[in-house]
């Protein structure tokens, strides 16, 4: 299982940050070429902020022009503000049945 | 009852499982490998899951079946793993008074699994592995 690299946690602008989980599946997980990481984001971060941030950072992401979040579990309004430990999930649309 | 697992099922033992006397219609659907797609030959499938994540969903598909449709039991089986063509996928049976009800409370979680729980699904091909994605089917793998 491939992780993200840890490093402190205070972010880039000295704010305040929380760490969360990132777990990709399918496709977007072939195409990263990892399962899961820890990615730090400043304290209110929401769904959708962190969702771009991802774009930023995985440039690949961008081919994808539908994405279903979820956070813990659950799919959740992208105003979602995220918490410290929260895992965040991120796939393309499903297709079982 | 819900079951996401690896092994194939019994579609008997399922419907012995759910079966009881106020029941007059066990009404099954089961999905099975077709062995071609989008004019290609599949070979295989392999299918994904975010497992917590799909169990909880399809509990809340049941429970939400059972109330709107008034039926008596709902059971949902999904595989996942590597799976032959003509292998079972995944079976959907409802137990209910009368059949009217048995269809329509199974085409309703047909198509809620279809839009909203996590398990995709991969063909593997003579030409490549595609992801199959809502009703898309090409990224390849």
């Amino acid at each position: 299982m491939l992780s993200g690299k840890r490093s402190s946690p205070v972010s880039r602008s000295g704010s305040e940050s929380m760490r969360v989980k990132v777990r990709y599946f399918a496709s977007i997980r072939d195409r990263l070429g990892m399962d899961q990481e820890e990615v730090e984001t400043p304290t209110g971060t929401t769904l959708s902020a962190l969702y771009e941030e991802l774009k930023a950072t995985h440039k690949d992401l961008h081919e994808w022009n539908r994405v279903l979040l979820a956070v813990n579990g659950e799919y959740m309004d992208p105003d979602q503000i995220l918490g410290e430990g929260d895992v965040v999930a991120v796939f393309p649309p499903v297709s079982g049945g | 009852m819900i079951v996401v697992t690896k092994e194939d099922f019994s579609v008997d033992e399922v419907l012995n499982d759910i079966r009881s006397k106020e029941m007059g219609a066990l009404v099954t659907f089961v999905g099975v490998v077709r062995g071609h797609s989008e004019g290609r030959a599949v070979e295989e499938i392999e299918i994904q899951v975010y497992e917590e994540m799909a169990k909880a969903q399809l509990e809340a598909i049941r429970r939400e079946a059972m109330e709107r449709y008034n039926v008596e039991e709902v059971a949902i089986v999904h595989r996942y793993g590597s799976l032959n063509v003509s292998e079972n996928i995944m079976m959907i049976a409802v137990g209910a008074g009368h059949r009217p009800e048995g269809f329509d409370a199974c085409r309703f979680v047909l198509e809620r699994i279809k839009e909203s729980v996590p398990i995709w699904k991969k063909e593997i091909t003579p030409e490549g592995d595609f992801w199959v994605e809502g009703e898309e089917h090409g990224r390849k793998s």
